[in-house]
């Protein structure tokens, strides 16, 4: 027991992200609860007099935009009439903490069935948070869940932890944002992070390709399963024959809809785009066979050369791509479409290939060689089908000695970050780290900037 | 029944309690040994106990079994326990599993690892009489020494962590520079309690050098940034050093060899240094030159090999030459160490180069024993039995001894040699005296003059003659023997073999080394 330095406390560790918050004790292999972070609910009315849902327990000042909120596996993913979707979490920060309760609660109460103050609780943070959320977070598990003792630890750190470094370069690839990291022996070096919300630059070309017509097909319809009544088999390329729900077209709201086309098309990602692992070439995508998909709809056609075209932004802009995602359906003229140009590119997301070398660039020149051999890559968005094997050779190619670790267990690769969470949280050594109660009462908010570096 | 069955028994001589027991026969067989297990009732009831063998192979197959954890150990028990943390300030109390034979008021384990490194802390007085610096403010200073504890000194962290309000932007050597020197100068300014190796080790722990801390960090930099030719180039460059060091080291060492086969085992060698300078060595000359590398090294090796065989050759040690490594100490010190220890150098032939000709390696006294000239040995022999000394090897030559023995045989040999000539004018004369009688009875008066040219002239021609040999001779031996004796005395048996006509350094040079 004391061999692997392990002294398990049955702590809590809950992980956050864009798509889903991760929930489970320190000292398991994984989380045994993911949620949508995502949530459905109903605007509340603009009349104050309605009853809020009990779960809210805001400031009178600050009330929470929802009256209903639904959570969980069945909650934005079921339709319901009038559901509008939101997400707490935008570019990897927490914006909106009206539902996180609500979030964490569902995870710990209704699937954990674990009551929360009886365990301390670890919560992971990105990088670029503010030192308000951190508070605001604390404040949170320690008012309003009860937790014996606290404590909000890096992500950055914790994908280098269950990755088994004290020392990495860790590239995490999420859904919205993708980040480079340096840490040093379990710290975080804040001047060397670089991130930018390139995954929604991968989504948003995705949609686009989809969406808009080609010469040799219609634009794709992204109706979801929810709103298709029947539909009948149909052959390659042909129309699809399907019928609507008539009933809910008008109940549907915006956010939902689009939420659930934004699901579609991080399926056909998942599903069907990649990445050239030796870089770009041509020949080789000629060579690569066409892969078929069957949208909601019934519609099913073979994708070759775009499913590629689409991994590619990963590691390359092509400035006329951008401009076509940022500006299709506008037309513009020569000069304008010029200028634009020359603006969208200053604001254009960093490729990964950037990310790292900006994060090196700024750390020690000492330390170039040892992070360069220790490049952790994770995250849910690094499981785009060649990702891995792309980046080492970029890697190579840039830095002759650095050496990427990819787990190759997708759990690790996805919850990177709740799994360095649980090692943390189960090691006897941590345990003074621990904010407790006590100390929160004592201290307040200041002392999880000071415990927690 | 049983009786007369008994008795039918005996009758016929049949065995008591055979097998073939009637079925009236209770079963004594069952009743006296057990069944064996994996053999069925019926098999056993016909072979009876008598197949052993048979049995033990058929035994009843069964589950796997159960492994036993543990053995006789009775279970662990294991309950719930609330402990506290001593690291802690607090009074938090987590929960974990622990086997209820553990102590319960036990520390907890991981306690232990709770290290916190010394910090320096210093007082205002001490700051305003030993730490003032104009760049630094004691409130950036204390600010520092806040920001290195809390991260316990992993400089790369408190560098990025590093934000002074309205301070300058310091780079990483500034803050490690700063404050090692504040340390350093606590340390040696603060009454010091150990010992003063203690006190300079805490010292020398505190060493920054920031200026050659930059220089590194410069010189890191300027290889990152090499291109990928400049690397190519240089990995040739080092492959081409590496072939010309190899190459070199072949060389000596076949040169080695072959002066081994050529002088002997135990000639010293002392010239032939093994170079094992590393690549860094030659590179540290710089990475540019390729030959030059090479060059410069075995321009090294062979001023090494001179001033070594100079040390080495002193003929009066009987060891063999030591290495050249060993450093023998300096002339000055060695003239009273000499005195002290009887020890007598020799001058070395101060020869330009350090070949291997003129390398004279140890021997033993008693092999350079002078010995008379194979020529006139028996005559030395036979003078020396004359005078009534034998001349066998000495029994201890020692210096003064063998220097004795030399000037003897080199008087004796000047004595036979002074006879032979006495004894040739003798015969000289004699023939003379001979001729000048002869001639007075043939001619009495008139080619008194003519005879005197002619007898001139064929003295002339004789010269090179047998006749006029002892003559030439003569004179020339005279002469070189003066010069000779007032060079040295060290060849005396030059002397003889010198009274040939032809006395030159050329013939001189092979005898010598023959001698060596």
């Amino acid at each position: 027991m004391v061999n692997y330095g392990g002294d398990e406390v049955s702590a809590l560790v809950i992980d956050i992200g864009t798509s889903s918050l991760r929930a489970g004790y320190a000292g398991d292999d994984a989380p045994k609860a993911i949620i949508p972070t995502a949530y459905g609910y109903h605007p509340a009315l603009p009349d104050n007099d309605v009853t809020m849902s009990d779960h809210v327990e805001g400031s009178p000042s600050d009330k929470p935009k929802y009256r209903n909120i639904y959570i969980g596996q069945s909650g934005p993913s079921v339709w319901r009439e009038g559901m509008e979707i939101a997400n707490p979490v935008v570019e990897g920060l927490i914006q909106d903490f009206h539902p996180i309760k609500p979030l964490i609660d569902h995870a710990l109460t209704k699937v954990m069935r674990v009551n929360s103050s009886e365990h301390p609780v670890l919560v992971t943070e990105p990088t670029w948070n503010t030192t308000a959320n951190r508070e605001r977070m604390a404040e949170i598990m320690f008012e309003e869940f009860n937790v014996p003792a606290f404590y909000i630890a890096n992500t950055g750190v914790l994908n280098a932890f269950a990755a088994g470094k004290g020392t990495a370069l860790v590239v995490d690839i999420g859904q919205s944002m993708a980040s480079v990291t340096p840490v040093v022996d379990g710290f975080v070096l804040r001047k060397g992070l670089s991130y930018s919300p390139l995954p929604k630059l991968i989504h948003a070309h995705a949609r686009h390709l989809l969406v808009s017509p080609t010469s040799h097909r219609r634009g794709i319809e992204l109706f979801p399963h929810q709103l298709i009544a029947s539909k009948s088999p149909v052959d390659v390329n042909a129309l699809p024959n399907y019928q609507l729900r008539q009933n809910r077209i008008a109940g549907t709201t915006n956010s939902w809809r689009n939420w659930a086309e934004n699901r579609e098309v991080d399926e056909w990602l998942q599903t069907v785009a990649g990445v050239l692992e030796p870089g770009w070439n041509d020949q080789l995508v000629a060579q690569r066979p066409p892969r078929q998909y069957e949208f909601p709809t019934g519609y099913n056609t073979y994708f070759g050369r775009e499913r590629y075209e689409v991994g590619e932004q990963y590691f390359y802009h092509s400035p006329q791509l951008i401009v076509r995602i940022y500006f299709s359906g506008i037309l513009l003229i020569c000069l304008i479409k010029h200028i634009c140009m020359e603006a969208s590119n200053a604001n254009l997301p960093k490729n990964i290939m950037a990310l790292i070398g900006d994060a090196l660039r700024t750390c020690d020149i000492e330390l170039r060689q040892v992070l360069a051999g220790n490049i952790v890559l994770t995250g849910g968005g690094s499981q785009f089908t060649g990702v891995a094997d792309r980046l080492a050779s970029e890697i190579t190619r840039t830095f002759p000695h650095g050496k990427i670790h990819a787990p190759g267990n997708p759990i690790e690769r996805r919850y990177g970050g709740w799994l360095g969470g649980s090692i943390l949280a189960s090691l006897g050594t941590f345990h003074q780290l621990w904010i407790s109660r006590e100390e929160w009462q004592e201290h307040g908010k200041a002392i999880v900037a000071q415990r927690c570096k | 029944m049983a009786a007369s069955a008994a008795d039918i028994r005996s009758a016929l001589s049949l065995p008591e309690g055979s097998a073939s027991a009637g079925p009236s026969q209770p079963k004594k067989a069952h009743t006296n040994t057990r069944k064996p297990d994996g053999i069925s009732r019926e098999l056993y009831s016909l072979i009876g106990p008598s197949a052993p063998s048979l049995a033990a192979q058929l035994a009843k197959p069964r589950l796997k079994q159960k492994p036993n954890f543990g053995g006789t150990v009775p279970r662990t028990k294991w309950e719930i326990r609330t402990f506290k943390n001593p690291a802690r300030q607090d009074g938090l109390e987590l929960k974990h599993w622990e086997r209820s034979s553990d102590d319960p008021a036990a520390e907890y384990r991981f306690a232990k690892y709770n290290i916190q490194p010394t910090n320096y802390t210093y007082s205002q007085d001490e700051y305003t009489r030993f730490l003032d610096d104009n760049e630094w403010t004691k409130e950036e200073t204390d600010y520092l020494f806040s920001v290195v504890q809390d991260f316990d000194s992993r400089w790369y962290i408190i560098y990025d962590r590093y934000a002074y309000p309205n301070g300058l932007t310091r780079s990483l050597e500034d803050l490690k520079d700063r404050y090692y020197s504040v340390c350093r100068k606590l340390v040696r300014n603060r009454p010091w309690a150990g010992d003063e190796a203690g006190r300079a080790q805490l010292l020398s722990s505190f060493q920054f050098d920031k200026d050659r801390e930059i220089t590194r960090k410069k010189y890191i930099l300027s290889l990152e940034n090499r291109t990928p030719d400049q690397i190519a180039e240089e990995e040739a460059l080092y492959v081409e050093v590496k072939r010309l060091e190899h190459n070199e080291r072949k060389f000596k060492k076949d040169r080695e060899n072959l002066l081994r086969i050529l002088a002997g085992i135990d000639s010293g060698l002392p010239d032939v240094v093994e170079d094992d300078g590393g690549p860094l060595g030659v590179l540290a000359d710089g990475v540019g030159m390729s030959a030059g590398g090479a060059g410069s090294s075995r321009k090294k090796t062979t001023k090494k090999g001179t001033q070594a065989a100079a040390d080495v050759e002193t003929p009066s040690t009987p060891s063999v030459a030591g290495t050249p490594a060993i450093k023998r100490p300096n002339p000055v010190k060695n003239a009273a160490y000499d005195a002290q220890h009887c020890i007598v150098r020799v001058e070395t032939p101060a020869t330009g180069a350090a070949t291997k000709a003129a390398h004279q390696p140890a021997y033993l006294r008693s092999y350079k024993l002078p010995t008379p000239k194979a020529a006139i040995a028996p005559k030395i022999t036979q003078a020396l039995a004359e005078l009534g000394i034998s001349l066998t090897r000495l029994v201890m030559p020692t210096r003064e001894t063998t220097a004795l023995l030399e000037t003897l045989l080199e008087n004796t040999t000047i004595l036979i040699e002074t006879k032979r000539q006495v004894d040739k004018v003798d015969y000289d004369i004699q023939v003379l005296k001979n001729r000048l009688a002869s001639r007075d009875q043939s001619q009495p008066a008139d080619g008194g003059e003519a005879t005197k040219t002619e007898g001139r002239n064929g003295m002339e021609i004789n010269g090179a003659s047998t006749a006029a040999e002892a003559e030439g001779e003569d004179g020339r031996a005279q002469s070189v023997m003066s010069a000779r004796s007032a060079r040295s005395r060290k060849h005396p048996r030059r002397s003889v073999s010198v009274s040939s006509v032809d006395t030159t350094s050329t013939r001189a040079g092979p005898k010598r080394q023959k001698r060596g």
